[in-house]
């Protein structure tokens, strides 16, 4: 390192102020400065993590008897019971039971599939919200309306909107990470974590694998280290003259700060993604051991590192190209494999995050773009698979002040969609803010004649899952 | 339903220190409005409760204004049903209430029947006369000054210099054209400065982009998949040659909206021009969800696309909020929301071949055509992919045979049986049979053919069953190369080997290459038609009001008709159409964009106009450029706008003649720094404000100033490298195909950003990081952040690293060997000033190389920013 050390800068410094002045000044200026929280709240991070293609709600999350009765037979369109059916590809059809045994578990006596063993463990610390629905039908549209409120693009996504409330903690790393699946990319594009009408400093930062986890992050190999830090001080030297000669120079300010924050950066996030310090009882615990789990445990893992570093907003996302939860054919052979994709790590971070006494202040979120149906669209083979429902998604939320062991909603006999009101996408979202501390109706962005909100026209905080 | 007069807040500012609420409410209210019993959604525990109000008259307060206050007008029984219901308050009751909401900090108040300035015709304002004339170059000044009568001094001819160059052409000036400019002393000579450069071609890519902006022009369809959406770049180029051929704004609109829609009075089959197919294509930019098998939801939703942004780009109209209901602030009902729809439902989305009007560019395009074609047809990697499929023929048809010795004969025996002319197991007539009945079965798909086909052939398989090895071991002859291809792309094939897989889909993936480039190539134009209507087709299907938005749920038909809030009235628009009604689905779009561009329509004028001059000033008059209803900003000098409005309008719609006026202001060569003036946010525009550039113009302007700019125009658009495990992120799920491509040419990887590949999944991660929108949504101003990401890409992306070197390399051709004359030329070319003697010694102690200096000075603040 230089002699140019920040503190000296900012001491200093042609403007003649203070450190603490220019601080000040740089906060007010820095878009993911720390704000504070609308409402009280106990979660101060959120993991949202992401299964992409539809999960199949009644093979994992609901009992539900009459599909064992009805199985292999003709859907029945008993009135009032099943009501709307939205079909994506084929007609109501024959009827398929659950793939594999579902019990109850745990202190909640929460109905389980037999193929999460491991989160079965960690029941105890969920709340379910069943009989979602979703505005689309389709993949795209719906993956948009999950995760950024909106079903076509050009909205702001969910972690944008919280960095622009609360900004985020640890200024050396970005406030809201994105970890792909690394089979591929995610059905809308960038877009399901871009800043949409907000500025750009709240879009997702793509990590990635291997050892440049962010674009542009590492010097070119050309630059030594002490050539780079001397660049930047002559950097530094010739934008604070500038600055120093004008007036209304926030902006000019923040650039200078920016370059420092950047400097910093390339030391710290390559530690961030380095988990060969973690050790083997962890590793174990994400299921990095076996290879069937190993790529989401590893973004499970990195994402409980994030958190622990002060990063406010993780999207951790699983299923990518005829790999995700899409499951139009060959149920019995698919959802087993994804299932066992994500068990281990899913549960491993709940656990590591309990240990670690970082539960109580994280929350943690499951969600898909949409359920399924409960019969076959796939009458070609004799490998039955499930339709898209955009009536059935079922959520569930972990951690800082969830009310662990609570359920919501519920789906009818045959779990076709809300047994009472539909739940919209939207009061999912509002309540996920109230849990970071957040107020729908406080957290708007002026654009194009409105108010934006996360939750549009509104939603209800479903207080029936809050602590 | 609220009425024209009801009250909206435009300040939603809630302060917690109010009074306590009336004990009155408490006790007579609760009962039936608690947070349990709700009614009517209605809850009275809290002020912020009672302010959100209920369902039928939102906010049940207006702080300060008791006598609008719904809540004070029912207990009063203004307002039905009195409340409480079945019994009624005491007077003194009452007045507590009523002295309350007095008391409560007032909410401003906007009634909609008053927000009428955007939607009446401008009368042109005097200009005003002002206590110092000698400040002003033109009219525009008068206006400005009469509000801020300290103006700044005039900036330098060398800031702005570097100030019009940006603006106009998004590129700073080179070393010479500086030179020339601050050496011209002619009175003229920054007049001539702006001319020239309204008539340099590259003035064009930058104002286009703007328009590009508004009209999320993009590449892709978004969504599921994102693929290509066709030829969209010959609206982009035909947008750049409206701006560079001063088309008027008028005839730019009307060809956006109602190219190709054209008919004639008096002339029976008037066909239109095709060219006017291209512009079009803005009506094609939406995206659009391909994947969705729900045809009326796409459909629906791509209309309901169309008419917002239609109404915000062109209109500075919100109507988007009207979708679902009638709108919260502005006076736009529902209604009109598809009043406005019904114009465009003759649209039928579809492409069509419009040939290329430029000569020059044609050469150049059937060139490349020729080119691409011949490369197709028997170029190297043709014939290597050929040869390669000839070696692997016999190994294909060897590894069926033997794979079909191993299992009992099936159907698919019997079907390459058939195809054998030489075959002694069927006869001809047997095999024509054959033929007839399996193309009868694929065609109909009928169960009766299907099962007459599975009879005869589980017949022959019989035969075929007994017949003797080597008899039937020749069927495998016929098996083609198609077959092959199919086979070699399976992962699980059992004949072919990983590299010959491998060496199969790399060579295959050349030509999928050329096919697409053969594609951007032909002059197929992204656009629509009309349906065809009487006597070809039906009659266009009624509009509906949807209720909630929701296409299932149509409520009363609607025809055609304008804004309410402009016009007036309701009634329907009369479409004009041909004399014969020769065309009956011709004219709807004609007779909105008619009306839209029309020196009568109060909005259209304005919204330009502002948009110009907030692209010249930092901010608009109207500082929400697309949003001129109640919840956009008020104009900061209405008269001006008005008069501008007018001088646009009497110019012939001429938006150089705006560029003029505006540049020759003296507002506008006014310096960055204003100390006379108090004013932080510049709203008198007593300054030049500040702006940082664009993405694009950084990273045009880096390779404009290393000299590596390639300056060609217009074509399909070109791939700039990705950073490298980026590419992970292009794939897409089905097929896995990577959706960037590489060029022919590395020299496309450099040319102007506007040529970029616009994939609205995917935008360059460095233009994402410098504030280029999303290309889903129309954008009508770039945020301008600071991100150490964006300190990232500038200090260590490859841009900056290669074009450095380049840079350092010119200078030191330019400066020769010594530093301190290398440093000059640094400044000279990068910051278009001389260094100070500080300057230069602290630069020339810099112990790192000249390609290090022009790092530094490429990542400061004052390359980066404009004033």
């Amino acid at each position: 390192m230089s002699n140019f050390s920040r503190r000296n800068f900012l001491n200093n410094t042609w403007l003649g102020l203070g450190s603490l002045a220019l601080n000040d000044l740089l906060a007010a200026e820095a878009p993911l400065a720390i704000k504070p929280a609308h409402l009280p709240a106990k979660a101060k991070r959120c993991i949202f993590l992401f299964m992409e293609g539809g999960v199949s709600q009644m093979d994992l999350f609901e009992n539900k008897p009459a599909l064992v009765k009805l199985a292999g037979k003709q859907m029945p369109k008993a009135e009032g019971t099943v009501g709307e059916i939205a079909t994506f590809s084929a007609a109501p059809n024959r009827v398929i039971p659950p793939i594999a045994p579902i019990r109850q578990h745990g202190q909640s006596g929460r109905w389980l599939t037999d193929l999460m063993p491991n989160l079965a463990k960690q029941v105890d610390h969920l709340a379910f919200i069943h009989g979602i629905k979703v505005d689309n039908n389709n993949h795209g549209p719906a993956v948009y309306h999950t995760l950024t409120g909106n079903q076509f693009p050009g909205s702001a996504s969910i972690g944008a909107w919280v960095n622009y409330g609360l900004g985020t903690e640890n200024q050396d790393l970005p406030g809201f990470v994105v970890l792909g699946d690394p089979r591929g990319a995610t059905i809308g594009g960038n877009g399901v974590w871009g800043n949409g009408f907000l500025p750009a400093a709240y879009q997702g930062t793509i990590f990635r694998n291997g050892d440049t986890p962010i674009v542009d992050l590492h010097r070119p190999e050309s630059i030594t280290p002490k050539q780079q830090r001397d660049e930047l001080d002559l950097l530094q030297w010739i934008n604070t003259r500038h600055s120093a000669a004008r007036s209304n120079t926030s902006e000019l300010d923040a650039r200078i700060a920016a370059y420092e924050l950047a400097f910093r950066m390339q030391s710290k996030a390559p530690e961030l993604v380095d988990i060969k310090t973690e050790s083997e009882v962890t590793r174990k615990l994400y299921g990095l051991d076996d290879p069937t789990s190993e790529a989401f445990g590893r973004q499970c893992l990195l994402a409980r590192r994030m958190v622990e570093r002060g990063v406010r907003y993780v999207l951790a996302l699983h299923g990518a190209g005829g790999d995700r939860w899409d499951d139009h054919g060959d149920v019995k052979g698919r959802i087993p494999k994804h299932c066992k994709e994500v068990d281990k790590p899913v549960a491993g971070l709940l656990e590591d995050l309990k240990n670690r006494g970082l539960l109580d202040e994280t929350l943690v979120v499951w969600a898909s773009e949409m359920g399924r149906t409960p019969f076959d669209n796939n009458l070609v083979t004799d490998k039955p698979g499930r339709d898209h429902n955009q009536y059935g998604l079922c959520v569930w939320m972990a951690g800082g002040g969830v009310k662990a062991g609570a359920t919501f909603g519920e789906t009818d006999e045959l779990s076709v969609r809300a047994a009472g009101e539909p739940i919209p996408v939207r009061d999912v979202h509002a309540t996920l803010l109230r849990l970071l501390g957040l107020d729908q109706e406080r957290l708007t962005y002026l654009h194009a004649g409105r108010y934006k909100k996360l939750t549009d026209i509104g939603g209800r905080v479903i207080k029936e899952v809050i602590a | 339903m609220w009425k024209w007069s009801s009250l909206v807040l435009a300040s939603l500012a809630v302060s917690l220190q109010a009074a306590p609420l009336p004990s009155v409410l408490t006790a007579k209210c609760l009962a039936c409005h608690s947070e349990k019993t709700k009614a009517s959604e209605f809850v009275v525990t809290d002020l912020a409760a009672i302010r959100k109000g209920g369902k039928k008259h939102g906010a049940a307060v207006i702080g300060g204004h008791p006598e609008k206050s719904p809540l004070l007008q029912m207990i009063k029984g203004d307002l039905a049903p009195r409340m409480p219901l079945g019994g009624n308050l005491s007077a003194d009751e009452i007045a507590s209430v009523e002295t309350w909401i007095k008391a409560l900090p007032e909410d401003k108040i906007v009634s909609k029947s008053d927000w009428r300035w955007p939607y009446e015709k401008p009368v042109k304002p005097a200009v005003p006369t002002i206590s110092n004339p000698a400040l002003a170059h033109n009219a525009i000044d008068n206006f400005i000054l009469a509000k801020n009568p300290a103006p700044a001094p005039p900036a330098s001819k060398a800031t702005l210099a570097r100030r019009v160059y940006f603006d106009l052409i998004g590129l700073p000036p080179n070393p010479a054209e500086l030179d020339a400019f601050l050496t011209d002393n002619s009175p003229k000579a920054y007049e001539n400065l702006i001319e020239r450069l309204l008539n340099d071609p590259r003035y064009g890519e930058r104002w286009g982009r703007h328009w590009l902006d508004l009209v999320r022009y993009g590449e892709t369809s978004g969504l599921e998949g994102d693929g290509a959406i066709g030829n969209a770049w010959r609206y982009r180029d035909w947008v750049v040659e409206a701006f560079n051929q001063d088309m008027p704004y008028d005839r730019f609109v009307l060809k956006q909206l109602a190219g190709g829609d054209e008919h004639s009075k008096t002339r029976n089959n008037y066909a239109p021009d095709i060219q006017g197919h291209i512009p079009l294509g803005y009506l094609r930019l939406a995206p659009w969800d391909r994947s969705n098998l729900v045809a009326d939801e796409v459909r629906q939703n791509y209309l309901s696309e169309v008419t917002s942004t239609t109404a915000s780009v062109f209109l500075g109209l919100t109507v988007g909020c009207a979708r679902c209901h009638d709108h919260k602030y502005d006076p736009i009902p529902q209604k009109d929301f598809y009043r406005l729809q019904a114009f465009f439902n003759a649209i039928q989305v579809e492409n069509v071949e419009v040939p290329y009007k430029d000569e020059e560019f044609e050469q150049r395009a059937d060139a490349q055509i020729k080119h691409l074609q011949a490369l197709l047809k028997d170029g190297p990697d043709r014939k290597e992919l050929d040869k390669f499929e000839a070696e692997l023929l016999p190994k294909f048809r060897d590894g069926r045979r033997i794979a079909a010795s191993l299992r009992p004969r099936n159907v698919e025996d019997v079907r390459l049986e058939m195809r054998r002319k030489d075959s002694t197991l069927f006869t001809r007539a047997e095999r024509l049979r054959h033929a007839e009945l399996k193309e009868d079965a694929d065609r109909t798909l009928d169960a009766e053919e299907k099962a007459a086909l599975d009879n005869y052939e589980t017949e022959m398989l019989k035969r075929l069953q007994a017949a003797d090895v080597e008899v039937i071991a020749k069927r495998f002859e016929v098996l083609t190369v198609e077959k092959l291809r199919g086979e070699i792309a399976r992962s699980t094939t059992k004949i072919f080997t990983p590299a010959e897989r491998e060496r199969h889909k790399e060579l295959s993936e050349k030509l999928d290459t050329y096919r697409r480039r053969l594609g951007r190539w032909q002059p197929t134009a992204l656009t629509v038609k009309n349906v065809p209507g009487p006597p070809n087709g039906p009659y266009l299907a009624p509009t509906h009001v949807l209720t909630r938005g929701d296409y299932r749920q149509p409520a009363e038909p609607v025809e055609a008709g304008f804004p309410s809030a402009i016009t007036g009235k309701s009634e329907p628009a009369v479409i004009e159409q041909d004399r014969y009604r020769q065309f009956p689905t011709r004219g709807w779009r004609l007779t909105l964009a008619k009306w839209i561009a029309n020196k009568d329509n109060p909005l259209t004028a304005r919204v330009m106009v502002n948009r110009i001059w907030q692209h010249h000033f930092g901010t608009g008059i109207v500082a929400t450029p697309s949003d001129f209803g109640v919840n956009g900003d008020r104009p900061t000098h209405p008269e001006l706008l008005d008069w501008l409005s007018h001088e646009f309008i009497e110019s012939g719609w001429s938006i150089k003649a705006m560029h003029r006026l505006m540049m020759n202001s003296a507002t506008y060569r006014q310096s960055a720094e204003n100390p006379k003036a108090n004013d932080p946010e510049n709203k008198l525009f007593s300054r030049f404000s500040r702006r940082r550039l664009e993405a694009e113009e950084i990273r045009d302007g880096i390779l404009y100033l290393s000299n590596r700019l390639n300056l060609t125009r217009g074509g399909p658009s070109v791939f700039p490298a990705l950073p490298a495990d980026l590419a992970d992120f292009a794939r897409y799920g089905r097929g896995g195909a990577l959706m960037w491509e590489t060029n022919a040419d590395e020299s496309d990887m450099r040319r102007r950003s506007i040529y970029t590949f616009q994939r609205r999944s995917m935008p360059l991660p460095m233009m994402a990081a410098f504030d280029a929108p999303v290309f889903s949504e129309s954008c009508d101003r770039r945020s301008a952040t600071t991100t150490p990401l964006q300190a990232l890409s500038l200090m260590n992306g490859n841009l900056v690293q290669e074009e450095s070197q380049h840079l350092a390399a010119l200078l030191a051709k330019e400066a020769g060997e010594a530093r301190t004359a290398q440093i000059r030329a640094a400044f000279q070319r990068i910051l278009h000033r001389q260094p100070t003697p500080e300057e230069t010694d602290r630069f020339a102690g810099f112990p790192g190389s000249l390609d290090a200096l022009c790092r530094v000075l490429l990542n400061s603040n004052e390359f980066l920013f404009v004033e």
